[in-house]
């Protein structure tokens, strides 16, 4: 577009030129014709030909600049010219024409030289202000990269400060406070709720033992018909439940505090084995087929009590939503761990049973934090859980480690 | 028995005190660390339950001293926190046993019995009633001097009733004894009755009486028909 401008500009320039040059010459030859009545001597040049003619009538007053073609035999090849052709009357009242041709050619050339260079120095400096301006902006917005690189690394649990750099620009610094300030809150904010969720759960299980202690004792006492009985029933039933869900809160408040945070090496089969033969009974009386498949090396690095609660979550789901005469096969590959178990149909999207208080079943005694706690755990390793469900079989997929790695080699969320 | 209660909520205190009363315990309560600390000092208990989170000490500290000074008896670590280090620190110091709140009493008494029997080397490590004789160091019951085969839930349970005799025992204490307070089953009651039935017509088949009687809607008691 620059270039095009250019080229026209320096196009109309040199026709401007040649225009004058060619109105100079004319008007030289024609004053002397006016003047003398004689034609002038003058030298022909290459692409540069002047023809006056010199008429016994009188013509009218005419001029006018083209440009045009003349077919030059010896190269063979028609060459491009600008003239002017100009006919006017001496003081005699005899008319004369005067026609000057000035080849351009040469002048297109070096229009075409000069918009090349041009062209060449326009696009070097432009090439050198796009890599002056970024190499500028580089330094120049560093300390803002830095400053959404450390934040973009923010994390809620961590209690180290965001420590953003200090940089020589107001802007910056400005921004770098108004972020700081502001995770400075988010973080209060978390650890405020946090408190206060692992605060009211211990709180609450002084006066719920009390409660329970008093029902137990209530319940003891002699002649008590059964309308009272039935009463003590009641509050028993709501003081277990009211247990259960604390102490499931508790729990999961006391792994977002990041209280199990020493790992071992522990294996999956064994704890599978032992949180099953916590269900024996229960399985051979409900007739459900148990198989384990996996090798007893697969082992996974985290917490003990975490990966027992884990488990047994797992396992107490699929025994506790199975059908009499149902099944459970635990399999343990290379990476995965896979839980399937026959029972029921199911109405909601599986993956929902993984948010806190969310019940497939409308049995009285669930709370709904057993799958919640179990993805709790499994985010804090990050390993990748899946729930879902074909008709009636369940399956429960946990990627325990990631593909090809070494074993053992998780980083905890910190 | 004689028991040191260590708890500073009042109406706990009592609680526990009027039930242990019930079964025949000598109880003393002691609401603050320094009176817990006098009372150990010049009496002899065969158990203490202790709170750790006391408002003048830590209980940990009450377990160290009487460590320190050779003073006997068991201890029953009780706790609002179910924090594993607390369990962890009070089992490593000489602490017996470590129970949660809120705790069945049934469950709390099955624990004393349990640490009373372990304190006492007079050979209290067998547990008998009528024709029923238990010996807890070996797991073995007897009935009429038969041996009687029972699975470990069924033992569990045998113990458990007899920690408490002619109480009424609920369904939801005796699953928690026996799986433990992580599993939360919804049919585990199914399956207490399922192992209370099967206990009963063992022992009944090597001719015992029928001492389990159930509650309805409740649990059961075992009873000294």
């Amino acid at each position: 577009m620059g270039g095009a401008l250019l080229y026209l500009t320096i196009k109309k320039v040199i026709y401007k030129q040649i225009d004058e040059s060619l109105i100079t010459e004319k008007t030289i030859i024609e004053d002397q014709i006016k003047q003398t009545d004689t034609i002038p001597d003058f030298e022909a040049a290459f692409g540069h030909q002047i023809e006056v003619k010199l008429l016994n009538y009188h013509v009218r007053n005419f001029q006018s600049i083209k440009d045009t073609d003349i077919y030059d035999p010896k190269s063979d090849s028609f060459i491009p010219f600008r003239y002017i052709l100009y006919s006017g009357n001496s003081l005699e009242k005899k008319g004369f024409t005067i026609s000057i041709f000035q080849i351009i050619s040469e002048k297109n050339e070096l229009l075409g030289d000069i918009s090349l260079y041009l062209s060449f120095l326009f696009f070097s400096l432009l090439l050198i202000s796009i890599l002056i301006n970024y190499l500028i902006a580089r330094n120049l917005w560093k300390p803002f990269y830095d400053s959404v690189k450390i934040a973009g690394r923010f994390d809620i649990q961590s209690d180290k400060p965001l420590d953003l750099p200090q940089t020589d620009i107001k802007e910056f610094n400005q921004l770098n406070m108004v972020f700081d300030s502001m995770t400075r809150k988010m973080r209060n904010d978390y650890l405020n709720l946090k408190e206060f969720s692992e605060n009211a759960a211990h709180e609450i299980q002084t006066p719920l033992a009390v409660i329970r202690s008093k029902t137990d004792l209530l319940m003891q006492q002699k002649n008590l018909n059964k309308d009272s009985l039935s009463l003590i029933k009641s509050i028993n039933e709501a003081t277990t439940k009211l247990f259960k869900l604390n102490q499931g809160l508790l729990l999961i408040s006391k792994i977002e505090n990041q209280i199990f945070h020493d790992k071992k090496r522990v294996s999956l089969k064994q704890i599978i084995e032992g949180g099953l033969d916590n269900y024996k009974e229960i399985m051979l009386l409900k007739k459900i087929k148990v198989e384990i498949e996996g090798r007893d090396e697969a082992y996974v690095e985290m917490n003990d009590v975490l990966a027992e609660v884990l488990i047994s979550n797992l396992l107490s789901n699929a025994v506790r939503f199975n059908i009499d005469g149902g099944f459970i096969k635990c399999k343990i590959d290379d990476t995965f761990l896979t839980i399937t178990n026959a029972g029921l149909a199911m109405t909601t999207n599986p993956e929902d049973l993984f948010r806190r208080f969310h019940k497939a079943s409308d049995n009285p005694q669930s709370v709904g934090l057993g799958l919640s706690i179990v993805k709790m755990i499994t985010d804090t390793y990050r390993m990748p859980i899946t729930y879902t469900c074909r008709d009636t079989i369940h399956e429960i997929k946990l990627q325990y480690r990631l593909k090809g790695s070494i074993p053992g080699h998780f980083k905890q969320g910190s | 028995m004689k028991l040191l209660i260590v708890e500073d909520d009042r109406s706990l205190s009592r609680s526990i005190n009027d039930y242990l009363k019930m079964e025949g315990h000598i109880c003393e309560v002691a609401l603050t660390f320094s009176d817990a600390v006098q009372k150990a000092g010049v009496n002899k208990y065969d158990c203490i339950i202790l709170d750790i989170g006391l408002p003048d000490g830590n209980g940990l500290d009450l377990i160290r001293e009487m460590k320190s000074n050779r003073i006997t008896g068991g201890i029953l670590i009780l706790s609002a926190k179910s924090s594993l280090d607390d369990k962890l620190i009070g089992l490593k110091i000489g602490a017996d046993d470590y129970l949660t709140k809120p705790f069945h009493f049934a469950e709390l008494s099955a624990r004393i019995n349990s640490i009373c029997r372990r304190s006492n080397f007079l050979g209290l490590n067998e547990i008998t009633f009528n024709e029923i004789r238990i010996n807890t160091d070996d797991n073995q019951v007897y009935v009429n001097d038969k041996l009687l085969i029972l699975t470990k839930k069924e033992y569990d349970l045998l113990l458990f009733f007899m920690a408490n005799r002619n109480r009424i025992i609920t369904k939801e204490s005796i699953v928690e004894h026996l799986w433990g307070d992580n599993v939360i089953l919804t049919d585990s009651f199914d399956f207490v009755y399922t192992h209370v039935k099967n206990l009963r017509k063992k022992i009944i088949a090597a001719d015992g009486r029928n001492y389990i009687k159930c509650i309805y809607g409740f649990g059961y008691k075992f009873i000294d028909s």
